[in-house]
């Protein structure tokens, strides 16, 4: 026979591995907090790695443009839609494409995705995860590894060409153009 | 268990649920019965993958393959000040078309070769040759060349040129569930397709031409957009008068359709007019730059 220890109450007493009631709370109110941010999107903010990328009024390439933004610049993510992210840039709300963040993680399964099973997982095979999203820069490689003849590096550096944006209005301007 | 642990495992159960988190596949449950599931639950969205349209990073993936292939036909002329002039008067033009901006934008460069030629590669990738600039007398008319190219570019005819056939069979190789069904067969059957993708377009744009009605198309969006950015619309009549004098030598200068039907139509869309001193400022700065 052994005496309790009168300064341990009953409902105290834990098992190994179980939580305190406190614990449970705490445990809780974290795992609210990171769904409540996640689904929310708090003040995400991401950088800009790749050149010639512009700030869209719309989520789509032939809306107008509201301003470059450069390789480097930060912005401040708002909402996600499909490729498209609304974010706030110098002070203007507007549309970015995510290729301008290379490493944007896919936007979280939503409601609608709950019920129509969400985003396709890829298996970890390379070949079935780029068979299912049509031409991507996986498919052009394994095409350019196919054909080495190609003179890719021309075509790069045609695309990396740019005409800076006042040296432009400057063109406009002298040719008596419409800016 | 204790009531309070199946409380916690039920709260991380929802947890995991509400976050979209799905399960690794168990080992020891049948492959093909995930498969099956996977297929039953894709069947909807299946209609909806097939009916979709080439998307605008797909289009930029073929005209970088098309470019490529040209460039390995004619070599690109790297003279800094040809390709800035030629850029500017592009995107002088580029920016007042149907279609101001695409997937990483327009860009323009000179082939170095006397065929007087241009290809719009679809995505935005202009190339024009130096036989071409050459046969230009001024910077409106360089601008009518390119605004004819961004106007194909705009309007989607290199793109469109790929064979419906093949795009059905690309959408069904790119289907998820038949990617899962024949595995590693179906990447190379992809690249294949991307292949021939490439060969339709370069068909059309290099080799037999676009249609009759997408060059009239092309004419009449290059006068709009040569009217919208402040060029002389008339600019490309003189072209079209200049290549139905020479007669056809394939590219641009294609007969069929015949460069005089070209400029019959886009005479009655163009009121000529005398060449203000803006376009003498233009004319002038043309004639400074060595093609």
């Amino acid at each position: 026979m052994f005496k309790k220890n009168p300064s341990i109450k009953e409902d105290e007493v834990r098992r190994p591995g179980e939580l305190s009631p406190k614990g449970t709370c705490l445990l809780a109110l974290f795992l609210i907090l990171g769904l409540a941010a996640a689904g929310t999107g708090i003040a995400e903010t991401l950088k800009v790695e790749r050149p010639n990328m512009q700030l869209y009024q719309a989520p789509n390439f032939a809306s107008p443009v509201l301003l470059p933004v450069p390789v480097g610049a930060e912005v401040t993510v708002l909402s996600r839609s499909g490729d498209w992210l609304q974010v706030s840039y110098q002070g203007k709300t507007g549309y970015m494409h995510q290729t301008a963040f290379p490493q944007t993680p896919p936007p979280a399964v939503g409601l609608p995705g709950l019920l129509t099973g969400g985003p396709v997982r890829e298996t970890r095979s390379d070949e079935v995860a780029l068979a299912g999203k049509g031409f991507t820069p996986e498919v052009e490689a394994a095409y350019r590894q196919k054909n080495p003849g190609l003179n890719y590096a021309q075509v790069d550096l045609i695309e990396s060409f740019r005409v800076d944006d006042r040296q432009l209005a400057a063109f406009i301007k002298e040719g008596g153009l419409t800016p | 268990m204790s009531p309070r642990i199946l409380g916690i495992l039920f709260f991380f159960g929802v947890v995991l649920f509400l976050s979209g988190f799905q399960l690794p596949s168990l080992p020891g449950v049948p492959s093909e019965v995930g498969k099956g599931l996977g297929i039953a639950t894709k069947a909807g969205s299946k209609a909806v993958v097939a009916a979709r349209e080439i998307t605008d990073s797909e289009e930029y993936y073929v005209g970088r393959a098309v470019a490529a292939r040209i460039l390995g036909k004619y070599p690109l002329y790297q003279n800094q000040a040809v390709t800035l002039y030629v850029n500017q008067v592009g995107q002088s033009v580029a920016r007042k078309s149907s279609r101001p901006s695409t997937y990483r934008g327009y860009h323009f460069a000179v082939l170095d070769t006397s065929e007087p030629n241009a290809f719009a590669c679809p995505g935005g990738i202009i190339l024009i040759t130096r036989g071409l600039l050459q046969q230009c007398q001024n910077e409106d008319e360089l601008a009518a060349v390119l605004a004819h190219e961004v106007a194909h570019v705009a309007n989607k005819d290199g793109i469109n040129s790929i064979s419906k056939a093949r795009w059905t069979e690309v959408l069904t190789a790119t289907g998820t569930e038949a990617a899962r069904q024949f595995g590693g067969g179906v990447a190379a059957n992809l690249v294949n397709l991307f292949e021939g993708a490439i060969d339709d377009v370069f068909k059309t744009i290099v080799v037999n031409g676009y249609s009759r009605t997408a060059e009239a198309n092309a004419d009449r969006g290059a006068v709009s957009i040569l009217s919208r950015a402040g060029y002389n619309p008339a600019a490309l009549v003189s072209l079209l008068s200049k290549m139905s004098a020479k007669g056809g030598s394939g590219g641009i200068f294609r007969t069929h359709p015949p460069t005089s039907e070209r400029l019959a139509q886009v005479k009655s869309q163009v009121r000529e007019a005398p060449a203000s001193p803006a376009e003498q400022t233009r004319t002038k700065r043309f004639q400074q730059v060595k093609f």
